[in-house]
C-alpha cells in the first residue's frame, strides 16, 4: 500500500515535531487559494493579458501608451504605435506610473489635518464629510462677495480638465494660478514675439539635417523628450544623411554628451552666441538676405559688434579666444550650408534675468536658414480642435507668485485649492512662500500621495490615479497636427473596495459635485466628467474627419479609445509664416544673485533625468534610475569639475555645502571631468519633506536655495542666475551610482593584446 | 519552435543613455528594488545597463553611452563553468539560466566578461501593494541564485503559442516578442530579431554594417564568444569612417 | 558533561533520520509535495459527478454523440448531466489557465435548479451578497514552472482527433467520477519530462521555466 503523508505523519505518532516538520515543507496557505470572481470580465481572466490604451502624465507631454492589464491589474506601460507623439516608444518615467498607482503610500480617503498644520497628522473623513467641508468654506467666501480670494494653485491644466477648472474659476470666482518649477513662460513668449504663434511649434529633429540647441535638455527632460528622442534616433541613423548636432550650454547634459560637438558658454551668454553666429551668416551672406535685413532693420542694428572674436571671450572664459571664434565660425557656416537647419533653446538658456533676449535671439536664427513653418524646422501647429478644450495653459510666471505671496501675507487668499503643483517644494525659500501660507486660513489639497504642499494641507480631497480615470490632454507642442490624447481608466479605482465615502476620485468629478453643491451652473454638457469628455468626443465625430472614421458615435468613441486618441493629419496650421522676421533683439547682460568675490560659482539646476522637477521622486523606480552623465541615484549630488574638485581637496562622495545668499544646502560631490570650471549643477527633484517612504528627507532640494531674481520681461524666475560658494563639511557618505569604482589596470601601450578567435583556437574551447 | 537564432542589433549612434530601456526592463522581468545600499554595495541588478564613457577633459570632452545586457554567447564562458548545468545554451541562440536548478555557486558571474550576471544576495521584497505590478509570466528569483537578461523569453514563449494557434507566421518585427527595452527605445537603438532567417531586419542591418566600411563589432570578441549582440559603431563627426571594433 | 554531549547527539541523530526518512518517503511514495493527496474539502461541495458525469453529448464536429446502444447520449441528472469541461473551465482550450468559472457562470443554472440544497443555498449566498468564493487548489505547479493547458490540449485532441473535453483526463484522471477532485498524477517535473519525451515535446528547459 503506497503510504500517503498523512499516513506517514499519523504513524510518527502524529507527533508535533512532525507537524512543524510539515508545516515548515509546506506551500503558504493563500497559495492554495483560486478565486471564483462573482462575473468574469475578459481582463481578470487568469493569464490573459489586454492591452488598453491611454495617455501617460509623467512626462511634460502627454505621450501615448498601452498599458498591459492582466488579472485586473497593471502590469506594464509600452508606447502606443499609433499615438503621433511618441510612436510606440516611452520613456522611464511612463513606465513608473505603475508605481504610483500601486504606491503603498498613497492616499486611501479624504483626511482631515488633526495637529498644528504641517504637523503631518491627519484623520480619515468621508467624502461627503469632505466635500461639505470644502463647499462650507467656498460657500463663505461667496456669501460675502469675496470669491476672489480663492486660489487654485494647479500644475498647468490641459484637456478637459483644463476646461473644468477654467469653467469653475469662470463661474465661481477666484483665480488660478499654475505652477510649474522649471517654468516655460519665458519660452511661450519668445514664440509669440518671435514667430507670432499662439501655440507651441513642433521641432523638426527628425527630418532636420543640422540641429544647433542652446541649454535645452531635450533628449532628457525638456518639454517633449520621448518625441525629440525619436526624431533624433532617425535624425543620426535614418534614411537621410547623418545630421550633424552642436549643443550650446553652461552645463555638461546628456544632451550635450550626444552633440556631435558642445559649446561651452558662460551662463547668461547664450544670446550673445547666437547673436554671433547671425553675424557670421549675415556677413559672409550665407543665409536669407532678406531675412537678414529684417532682422537687423534694414542693417539699423550692427551685427558686427557681435563678430566671433569680438565676443569670444564673453561667451566662453574657460576656452581660449580664437578657438572660440574659430568654433562660432565653423558652426554658423554649418548651420547655414546643411539645411534644413534647425535652432532651439530653453532650459537654463531661458532661466536668467536676460532669458527673453537669449531666447529671441536664438529662434531668430531659424528665419535666416529658412526654417520657419518648413519640414526639418520649426513647424508651427494648429489650434485646438475643440475651441473650449485648452492646450496646456501659460504658466504664471514668477512675479505672479510673488505679488500672490504678498497678497497672501495681507490676508487677502483665505482658500487655496492646490492639484497636481506642489508649490511647497518648489518656490524657493526666498520667495517666503511658506511662511506666507500660515496666513491662509484654508489649504485644500487634491494630490492622491502626500507630497510637501499636501503634507501642509488642512483637508485632502485624494484623486485618483491617472491609470484609473478618464482625462483628455492636448499635448503642447503637438505633433504638427490637431490631436486629442485620450485617457481612460485601464483598472478599477485600486482603493474601490474601501466603498464609496473613502477611497479616491477624479479631480474633474469632484469640482463639478462641489460646484453644484453650491448651486453654481457650470454649463457643461454632462452630468459626470466622464459625459462630459464624451460631449467632447462627439464633438470630435462631428467633424466627421481625423484617425476615427465611424458610421455612429459609439463606434467612434470605441476607436478613439481604443487607439488612444483623435487626430487629424491635415489639419495643419493655416498660419503663414510672418510677413516681416522680427528684429533681432537688443542685448542686455544677465545678472546674478550673489557677489561674484564671496560667491564665486555659478549655479546650474537640472531637471533630473528620471525625477524631472521632483514629482517623480516618490516611485522607487526612478529613485533607482541612474543618472545618465553620472550614474547616481538615490541622492542629491553636486556635479564640480574634476580639476577644481581637486584643488580644493573634493573626492567623490565628500559632503559639500552650497551656500547662496539665501541659503544652503548640502550635496554628495560628483568631480567629473565635464563640468566647467566655474560651475556647479545639482540635479532637483530631491529634499522633499514628504513624499511617502522613498522620497521622504532624502537628499536635498536645490530650488529651497535660489535667488528670487527674475526676466526682466516676462517676470519668470532666473532659476539658473544665482551665485553659490562650496565648501566642504568634512563628512563623507558613498555616492550610490552604478557605475563601478575600480579604476582601469593601467595598460603598456607598446604591450600587444592577445587576439583569440574561434578559428585560430581550433578545438581549444 | 523552429530554428531560430534570437539576436539584438545595437545601435550606438542612436543610444543617448536616456534609461528608458532599464527601467522597461525591470518592470517586465520582476527585478527587486535596487535600495540605495545595494548601489553602495555593488549589487545592483540592472539585466541592461547603459555604461557611460569619458572621453577627454573640459572643455574638449565627451561622454559616450553603450547599453550593455546578457550577450548570449554563442561560445559563452559561463556556461561550462556552471557545476549543476543551471546556465546552458538553447537551440534557439538563448543563452539559458535555469532557476530552478541554479545553487548559488556563483562561477558563471566570475567567468562572464561583461558583468551581466547577477546574485540574489537577498529574497527579494516588495511592498504589499506594489506586488501588484509582478508581471505572472516571470518567476521572482529568490535569494541564492543567479539571474540575468533572458531576451525576454516570456515574450518568445507566448508570441509563439499564440500564433501557433492561430496558424500564423511568427514575424519577428512584431512587438509582443520583442524585449521590453527594445519597445521602450526612445531613438529605436535597439533591434531584435532572428538571425537565422536572412529577411529579417537585424539579419539585414548585420550584413549591410559588416561590410567593409561598416559599422558592425561586438563587445570583447576578440575573446571568442561569438556574441548574439551586434554593436553599430558611434560614427565621429570628421572622423574618417569606422574602423572595426 | 560527555553523557550530554552524546545524548544531544543521539537526539540530533534521531531527529536527522525522521526528517530524511520523510524526505524520501514524501518523494518516492505516492504523496503529492505540491498538492494534496486526499481530495481537500472545498468551502462549497461541488460534485464533478452531478455535473460533468457521463460524458460529453456532442462530438468534436458539433454531431450528437451516440452510446452504446446507437441512441444519441441523453443526459441523466441521476448519473450526471455530462456539461463539457470547458464549459465551465472555459479557457482551457485557448489560454495558458483553464479558469475556474465566475459565480456567475454557476448562477446561471442555479437561479432556478437546485432549491433546498444547502450547498447550493451557499453559492446562491455568495451571488447575493457578491462575494467571491475561495476555492481550494487542487492542482498546483510551482512558480518557476510555466504551464499552458492551450498547448496541451491542442496536441492531443489534434493527435487523437478528439474533442478538448476528451483529453483532460490524461493529467487529471477521470474528474467526472470524483465527488472530490483530488490529484491523480504526481505533477512533478520527471512525469513532465517523461511525457515530454514520449510525445517528442520540446524538453528545452525554458520551455517551462523563465
Amino acid at each position: 500500500m503506497p503510504l500517503t503523508r498523512r499516513q506517514f505523519l499519523t504513524l510518527t505518532g502524529g507527533s508535533a515535531a512532525a507537524a512543524v516538520i510539515f508545516q515548515a515543507c509546506g506551500v503558504p496557505e493563500d497559495e492554495l487559494k483560486v478565486q471564483a470572481p462573482i462575473g468574469m470580465p475578459e481582463d481578470i481572466v487568469t493569464g490573459l493579458q489586454n492591452w488598453y490604451a491611454t495617455t501617460c502624465r509623467w512626462c511634460p507631454t502627454g505621450e501615448g501608451i498601452v498599458v498591459k492589464v492582466m488579472e485586473g491589474r497593471a502590469k506594464k506601460v509600452e508606447g502606443n504605435v499609433d499615438h503621433p507623439i511618441n510612436r510606440g516608444t516611452h520613456s522611464a518615467r511612463c513606465e513608473a506610473g505603475l508605481q504610483a498607482l500601486y504606491h503603498p503610500d498613497r492616499i486611501r480617503g479624504p483626511l482631515v489635518r488633526s495637529g498644528e498644520r504641517g504637523s503631518g497628522r491627519f484623520e480619515e473623513i468621508s467624502w461627503t464629510d469632505a466635500i461639505g467641508r470644502l463647499t462650507l468654506q467656498l460657500r463663505r467666501l461667496s456669501d460675502s462677495g469675496d470669491q476672489s480670494a480663492l486660489a487654485m494653485v494647479t500644475e498647468p491644466l490641459a484637456g478637459h480638465t483644463g476646461m473644468v477648472a477654467e469653467r469653475f474659476l469662470a463661474r465661481y470666482g477666484g483665480r488660478r494660478v499654475s505652477y510649474e518649477p522649471l517654468e516655460r513662460t519665458v519660452l511661450r513668449s519668445v514664440v509669440k514675439r518671435v514667430f507670432d504663434q499662439d501655440v507651441m511649434p513642433d521641432l523638426d529633429v527628425e527630418r532636420a539635417a543640422y540641429v544647433l540647441s542652446f541649454g535645452a535638455d531635450w533628449l532628457n527632460t525638456w518639454i517633449s523628450p520621448v518625441r525629440y528622442s525619436r526624431g533624433y534616433g532617425e535624425f543620426r541613423q535614418g534614411d537621410r544623411k547623418r545630421g550633424t548636432f552642436v549643443h550650446a550650454d553652461s552645463r555638461f547634459s546628456m544632451t550635450a554628451a550626444n552633440a556631435d560637438r558642445w559649446l561651452h558658454v558662460e551662463p547668461g551668454s547664450e544670446g550673445v552666441l547666437a547673436l554671433s553666429i547671425a553675424q557670421v551668416i549675415v556677413s559672409e551672406g550665407l543665409g536669407n538676405s532678406a531675412a537678414a535685413d529684417e532682422l537687423t532693420d534694414g542693417g539699423y542694428i550692427d551685427l558686427d559688434a557681435f563678430a566671433p572674436e569680438r565676443v569670444a571671450s564673453k561667451i566662453s572664459t574657460a576656452v581660449p579666444s580664437d578657438r572660440m571664434a574659430d568654433d562660432i565660425r565653423q558652426v554658423a557656416r554649418g548651420f547655414a550650408e546643411h539645411r534644413p537647419s534647425l535652432a532651439f533653446g530653453g532650459g537654463s538658456a531661458a532661466a536668467h534675468t536676460n532669458g527673453l533676449f537669449n531666447m529671441a535671439a536664438i529662434y531668430s536664427l531659424n528665419y535666416l536658414v529658412d526654417s520657419v513653418d518648413r519640414p526639418g524646422g520649426i513647424v508651427f501647429n494648429p489650434r485646438p480642435p475643440l475651441q473650449d478644450v485648452p492646450a496646456s495653459q501659460t504658466t504664471t510666471p514668477f512675479s505672479t507668485w510673488q505679488s500672490l505671496i504678498s497678497e497672501m501675507n495681507r490676508e487677502r487668499v483665505k482658500v487655496m485649492m492646490v492639484r497636481g503643483a506642489d508649490p511647497f517644494y518648489g518656490l524657493p525659500d526666498s520667495a517666503g512662500f511658506r511662511a506666507a501660507s500660515f496666513k491662509v486660513p484654508y489649504i485644500f489639497s487634491f494630490s492622491g500621495t502626500m507630497d510637501d504642499t499636501t503634507a501642509m494641507s488642512d483637508l485632502v480631497l485624494p484623486e485618483l490615479d491617472p491609470l484609473e480615470t478618464w482625462d483628455t490632454d492636448i499635448p503642447d507642442p503637438g505633433p504638427g497636427y490637431q490631436m486629442v490624447s485620450f485617457q481612460q481608466p485601464v483598472v478599477r479605482p485600486f482603493f474601490e473596495e474601501r466603498g464609496r465615502h473613502l477611497g479616491a476620485r477624479g479631480f474633474g468629478d469632484v469640482l463639478m459635485t462641489i460646484a453644484q453643491d453650491l448651486n453654481v451652473d457650470l454649463g457643461l454638457p454632462g452630468e459626470t466628467f466622464r459625459e462630459v469628455l464624451q460631449d467632447g468626443a462627439r464633438r470630435l465625430f462631428n467633424l466627421r474627419r481625423g484617425s476615427v472614421s465611424a458610421p455612429d458615435f459609439r463606434s467612434f468613441w470605441n476607436g478613439v479609445l481604443q487607439r488612444g486618441g483623435w487626430w487629424d493629419v491635415g489639419a495643419v496650421s493655416t498660419d503663414s509664416v510672418p510677413s516681416r522676421a522680427p528684429s533681432l533683439p537688443t542685448p542686455t547682460d544677465p545678472v546674478f544673485d550673489g557677489d561674484p568675490d564671496s560667491h564665486p560659482m555659478h549655479l546650474i539646476p537640472f531637471a533630473s533625468a528620471s525625477l524631472t522637477d521632483g514629482r517623480g521622486a516618490a516611485l522607487p523606480w526612478l529613485q533607482a534610475t541612474p543618472d545618465p552623465t553620472s550614474t547616481a541615484t538615490w541622492r542629491t549630488w553636486v556635479e564640480i569639475n574634476a580639476s577644481v574638485a581637486d584643488d580644493m581637496g573634493i573626492r567623490e562622495g565628500d559632503v559639500v555645502r552650497i551656500t547662496s545668499a539665501h541659503g544652503s544646502m548640502e550635496a554628495l560631490a560628483f568631480p567629473n571631468p565635464a563640468t566647467p570650471f566655474k560651475v556647479v549643477a545639482v540635479p532637483v527633484g530631491q529634499g522633499h519633506r514628504a513624499g511617502g517612504r522613498y522620497a521622504r528627507n532624502r537628499g536635498s532640494n536645490v530650488l529651497s536655495i535660489l535667488g528670487p531674481g527674475s526676466d526682466s520681461e516676462t517676470g519668470a524666475l532666473a532659476w539658473a542666475a544665482t551665485r553659490v560658494k562650496i565648501e566642504k563639511t568634512g563628512d563623507w557618505m558613498r555616492l550610490p551610482k552604478f557605475e563601478n569604482a575600480v579604476s582601469e589596470e593601467p595598460r603598456d601601450e607598446h604591450h600587444e593584446i592577445i587576439k583569440i578567435t574561434p578559428v585560430d583556437s581550433g578545438g581549444v574551447h | 519552435m523552429g530554428e531560430k537564432s534570437w539576436g539584438m542589433v545595437i545601435d550606438v549612434d542612436k543610444c543617448t543613455g536616456c534609461q528608458a530601456c532599464v527601467v522597461a526592463c525591470q518592470s517586465e522581468n520582476n527585478i527587486p528594488i535596487n535600495e540605495e545600499e545595494h548601489f553602495n554595495q555593488r549589487r545592483a541588478i540592472e539585466w541592461i545597463r547603459v555604461e557611460r564613457y569619458w572621453e577627454g577633459e573640459f572643455p574638449d570632452v565627451k561622454a559616450r553611452f553603450i547599453p550593455i545586457l546578457c550577450q548570449h554567447c554563442g561560445e559563452a564562458p559561463c556556461e561550462p563553468v556552471c557545476p549543476v548545468f543551471a546556465t546552458y545554451h538553447n537551440d534557439q541562440g538563448l543563452n539559458v539560466q535555469v532557476y530552478n536548478r541554479c545553487v548559488g555557486t556563483r562561477f558563471c558571474a566570475n567567468n562572464c566578461p561583461y558583468h551581466v550576471r547577477f546574485f540574489n544576495f537577498w529574497e527579494p521584497e516588495w511592498p504589499e501593494t506594489l506586488t501588484n505590478q509582478l508581471n505572472p509570466d516571470v518567476t521572482v528569483r529568490s535569494r541564492g541564485i543567479m539571474e540575468k537578461c533572458t531576451f525576454c523569453v516570456q515574450r518568445i514563449r507566448r508570441t509563439e503559442r499564440e500564433s501557433e494557434r492561430d496558424g500564423v507566421d511568427l514575424d519577428d518585427g512584431d512587438r509582443a516578442l520583442s524585449p521590453a527595452c527594445v519597445n521602450a527605445c526612445p531613438t529605436s537603438a535597439l533591434v531584435f530579431g532572428d538571425f537565422a532567417d536572412p529577411e529579417s531586419k537585424v539579419s539585414r542591418l548585420k550584413e549591410q554594417e559588416e561590410k567593409e566600411d561598416g559599422r558592425a563589432y561586438r563587445l570583447l570578441e576578440n575573446y571568442g564568444t561569438e556574441p548574439s549582440v551586434v554593436y553599430l559603431k558611434k560614427v565621429e563627426e570628421g572622423a574618417k569612417s569606422a574602423s572595426h571594433g | 558533561m560527555a553523557g550530554l554531549i552524546s545524548l544531544v547527539g543521539v537526539a540530533v541523530l534521531a531527529g536527522t533520520v525522521l526528517v530524511v526518512t520523510f524526505v524520501i518517503s514524501a518523494w518516492f511514495g505516492r504523496p503529492i509535495v505540491f498538492g494534496y493527496d486526499d481530495g481537500p474539502a472545498q468551502p462549497i461541495a461541488f460534485p464533478h459527478t452531478v455535473h460533468a458525469g457521463v460524458g460529453p453529448l456532442l462530438n468534436a464536429d458539433g454531431s450528437p454523440r451516440l452510446d452504446e446502444e446507437g441512441q444519441p447520449q441523453r443526459v441523466n441528472v441521476m448519473s450526471g448531466l455530462g456539461l463539457d469541461c470547458t464549459f465551465c473551465h472555459r479557457m482551457a482550450a485557448t489560454e495558458a489557465a483553464a479558469t475556474i468559472p465566475s459565480v456567475g457562470l454557476c448562477m446561471s443554472c442555479h437561479v432556478t435548479v437546485g432549491d433546498g440544497n444547502d450547498e447550493i443555498e451557499k453559492l446562491r449566498q455568495a451571488a447575493d451578497t457578491g462575494t467571491p468564493i475561495d476555492w481550494t487548489r487542487v492542482h498546483r505547479v510551482p512558480d518557476h514552472v510555466h504551464f499552458v493547458h492551450e498547448a496541451h490540449i491542442r496536441f492531443f485532441t489534434e493527435r487523437d482527433g478528439v474533442p478538448a473535453s476528451q483529453v483532460c483526463s490524461t493529467c487529471h484522471g477521470e474528474v467526472a467520477a470524483m465527488t472530490t477532485v483530488r490529484q491523480d498524477r504526481s505533477l512533478k517535473m520527471s512525469d513532465c519530462v517523461d511525457c515530454h519525451r514520449d510525445n517528442g515535446a520540446p524538453t528545452d528547459c525554458t520551455t517551462c521555466h523563465y
